[in-house]
């Protein structure tokens, strides 16, 4: 007869975490037997690869359109890492506003170019209509386990205009703690954007007019620029916390800390120069300083009705130009059966002006360190009304429509309109329409 | 905005991430959450695109994703 | 006697019911599906399952695996390593509890008889009969096992809970339809169902008529019943559970009536429920500090 060692076969079982116990229990138990059933229908776990790819329309009234594509190809590997790539090709055409005041005479511009004038009838904002701008960018993003809990994700981009070029890499670690029911997450960013505009970059406050004085002499336009390309860089640090509440509801809380470095500067806005009738008596390069200082706090909130979903997000951005804005977005997700979903979103956006923004120069006063009459820094509520509408196809793959109205309200942070001005509309709205269609493979 | 208002938002995190013992569900209750409209992105290209529009049309950007730089966006 | 063995098809609103009878419990396997081939195939599949078990393990089967141990005489019998992984598992419920869950404790039922009565037994029969209890004193391996002479080991407080999983495990491998499977109350299921609700399962504790219902909602998972209203003793108004104390030989006093709890799997809810029980009063804070869903009736 065989002797039994005993020890051998009985197991120490740590008492304190019984569950885990009980888990490896099972698992041994359960997992040791063959399965006496001829399996007919086993699906094995294997790398797998899906695509989504989205084509959106972006419409200002009377400005800027653009046509945007997107291709993404995600790969899931069977050990959960994922391989995403990202191709975005997007093209700009129509017109923006240069930043100079409407006027109760025409105003006549130079095109950055400085081949040719565009002019600007009385009483309209000024918009350069010159814009046509086509921009690839790649992105790559490699997500994995490293330890039990713990997830790392690491990505690079890639983005290309002819007169722009962004390299940004990015990395997230994330740890799942209490049942995976709390994750904190730590991330950094760094861009390093180098922005060649089209005629150089312009010196503070030069004249636009002098610098496009005389087409054959490229003496004047020379002593009104500084260079002809400049840096820009950008990092961001985000902590993140995300909380399962219960089974219906899950939220997050982010905090993030951003630097922007270098030429902040937009080379083709100016300031109308006025006199105390109000009369544009010259334009002025913009100057923004070389370094803005961002912080923001997110809050997002999903909570699982019986059928619906309900998704509240809030922002507050603050920074030291001063600005300060408030974000709030929901989107309600209503099911109609057979995969198909309506989705309603609203959104609400309210900035405040940052502390060198104003519309316009006055002749009489100093000329300021810093000055914008860019409307995206001034003072601006905006909201945006949508509706999506996807189904799933009978493929199984998943197409959607999205529809939205997109409204920007500039507003006056205080400066008083002098003379010819108090007729003129400086605050003009912009009115948007963005569509889009999605298919998911 | 007031200051206050941030104390109350930290106050709520905090509240939230000491109470968290109580908080949550069981792996097998994950049902509702594991759906893919429950993910916090559910539609990472609808956000993205959103992300670029509303990068070169109004002041803010990122806090809910990394807000970066990226593009001329004129 | 050969059981008269037979499966039971029935058509409902949103799948199929097979019904048959196992492990002194009516049984059914619940599937949502519009195909009655793959009903069929997997009413078979489970109950043949389920049955195999049933003849493996039950001690009131004289020609089972069981049956052979507990008539071994202490002599080396040979196991296989479905028996050897049950093993394991009690070992580790054993040792989890103290000693107080213990498959070698069947032979107590020789003088405790829970049939409602003041048949308390004596001390003293209660110490003799403990001298054959002690899963210590067993010895096994993967290949054989020891059990000493006038021992019994008896798989009832495991069995039907594991008979659940492995049906579970079976279906899994045949098909990704919801299927819930319920053996007498203790029960498990593949999925949600395909609306995306949970399965409304009525807990019912035998016994209690004056107690409604509960319903649980299970979306994932499995629940196990521990705890039977008809079988306890009093005596002075002392009330004696049928759960016993298996290091004492006594019932466990104060223990709620009837426990239910919910885990990933059947068997980890069934023990859980037995635990439970055997923490008497403070049964429910048992489970509440494991952070376990648990419904009790006292």
């Amino acid at each position: 007869m065989q002797l039994i060692n005993e020890s051998k076969s009985k197991k120490t079982v740590n008492k304190k975490n019984l569950k885990a116990a009980l888990t490896l229990a099972t698992t041994a138990l359960l997992g040791s037997v063959q399965v006496s059933a001829t399996p007919t229908s086993v699906a094995a776990e294997e790398d797998t690869w899906s695509f989504d790819s989205a084509f959106l329309y972006y419409s200002e009234a009377d400005r800027v359109s653009a046509a945007e594509a997107v291709f993404n190809a995600k790969k899931t590997y069977s050990d959960d890492s994922i391989l995403n790539l990202k191709l975005t090709v997007d093209a700009l055409t129509g017109a923006s506003a240069n930043g100079a005041v409407a006027q109760p005479d025409v105003q006549t511009f130079t095109r950055p170019s400085g081949k040719g004038d565009y002019e600007i009838k009385a009483g309209e904002t000024p918009l350069d209509d010159t814009f046509h701008d086509t921009r690839v960018q790649l992105n790559a993003q490699w997500t994995q386990a490293l330890a039990p809990n713990v997830t790392g994700s690491v990505g690079g981009h890639l983005s290309k205009e002819y007169d722009y070029l962004s390299l940004g890499i990015n990395g997230n670690i994330a740890y799942d703690f209490n049942k995976k029911n709390s994750t904190i997450s730590f991330g950094l960013s760094h861009f390093q954007d180098t922005f060649t505009p089209e005629g150089g970059l312009p010196k503070p406050f030069a004249s636009m007019p002098l610098a496009y004085h005389d087409s054959d002499d490229e003496s004047g336009h020379d002593a009104t620029r500084m260079g002809s390309d400049d840096d820009k860089t950008t990092s961001d640090i985000m902590v993140g916390f995300t909380q399962v509440i219960n089974r219906r509801m899950v939220t997050q809380f982010n905090y993030s800390y951003s630097v922007v470095d270098g030429y902040l500067t937009d080379p083709f806005k100016v300031l109308s120069l006025l006199n105390n009738q109000g009369l544009a008596q010259d334009y002025l390069y913009e100057n923004r300083p070389d370094k803005r200082t961002k912080q923001s706090v997110f809050a997002q909130t999903k909570y699982h009705f019986d059928e619906t979903i309900l998704d509240v997000s809030y922002r507050y951005m603050w920074d030291d130009w001063e600005i300060k804005s408030h974000t709030v977005d929901t989107r309600f997700y209503i099911p109609l059966g057979n995969g198909s979903y309506l989705e309603p979103h609203l959104r609400f956006y309210q900035q405040g002006a940052a502390q060198f923004y104003q519309p316009f120069l006055m002749e009489d006063d100093a000329t300021p360190e810093f000055a914008s009459a860019d409307y995206r820094i001034g003072e601006m509520t905006a909201y945006t009304v949508g509706l999506k509408y996807g189904m799933k196809l009978a493929d199984g793959n998943d197409l959607s429509f999205r529809l939205e109205y997109y409204r920007q309200d500039p507003k006056s942070a205080g400066h008083k309109a002098p003379g010819a001005l108090a007729d003129m509309e400086i605050y003009q709205s912009i009115d948007a329409i963005i569509a889009q269609v999605s298919y998911s493979f | 905005m007031n200051n206050k208002f941030k104390y109350s938002l930290v106050f709520a995190a905090v509240t939230l991430a000491s109470g968290c013992s109580s908080l949550g569900v069981e792996p097998w209750e994950r049902d509702l959450l594991a759906t893919e409209q429950m993910a916090l992105t559910s539609s990472p290209i609808d956000s993205a695109l959103d992300d670029h529009i509303y990068f070169s049309k109004e002041a803010s950007s990122g806090g809910k994703s990394f807000g970066g730089g990226g593009c001329g966006c004129n | 006697m050969k059981k008269l063995r037979e499966i039971k098809l029935a058509k409902r609103a949103d799948g199929f019911c097979i019904q048959f009878d196992a492990m002194a419990s009516q049984c059914e396997v619940i599937i949502e599906t519009s195909d009655p081939a793959l009903a069929k195939q997997l009413g078979e599949q489970v109950s043949t399952e389920v049955w195999r078990i049933e003849d493996k393990y039950s001690r009131y089967t004289s020609d089972s695996l069981c049956s052979q141990i507990n008539q071994s005489q202490g002599k080396p019998i040979a196991i296989d390593d479905e028996t050897f992984a049950l093993l394991n598992f009690a070992d580790t419920c054993y040792q989890l509890s103290d000693g107080v869950f213990d498959i070698t404790s069947g032979v107590l039922r020789k003088v405790w008889c829970f049939d409602c009565s003041d048949n308390i037994p004596t001390a003293l029969a209660i110490a003799k009969v403990m001298e054959n209890v002690g899963w210590h004193k067993i010895k096994y391996d993967n290949r054989q096992m020891i059990l000493p002479i006038n021992m019994e080991i008896d798989f009832g407080g495991i069995g039907k809970e594991y008979a659940v999983d492995r049906a579970i495990v079976l279906i899994n491998s045949v098909t990704e339809q919801p299927v819930l499977v319920n053996l007498g109350g203790d029960l498990a299921t593949n999925s949600s169902r395909k609306n995306g609700q949970p399965w409304q399962v009525g807990v019912e504790h035998p016994g209690f008529v004056d107690k409604k219902t509960i319903v649980v909602s299970l979306f994932k998972g499995a629940l196990a019943t521990s705890g039977d209203a008809k079988r306890f003793l009093e005596k002075n108004g002392q009330r004696y559970s049928h759960i016993l104390n298996a290091k004492t030989g006594w019932p466990i006093e104060h223990a709620p009536r009837s426990m239910t709890v919910s885990a990933p799997q059947c068997i980890q809810a069934g023990i859980l429920a037995t635990l439970a029980q055997m923490q008497g009063e403070n049964a429910e804070q048992f489970l509440v500090e494991q952070g376990i869903k648990h419904w009790a009736i006292r």
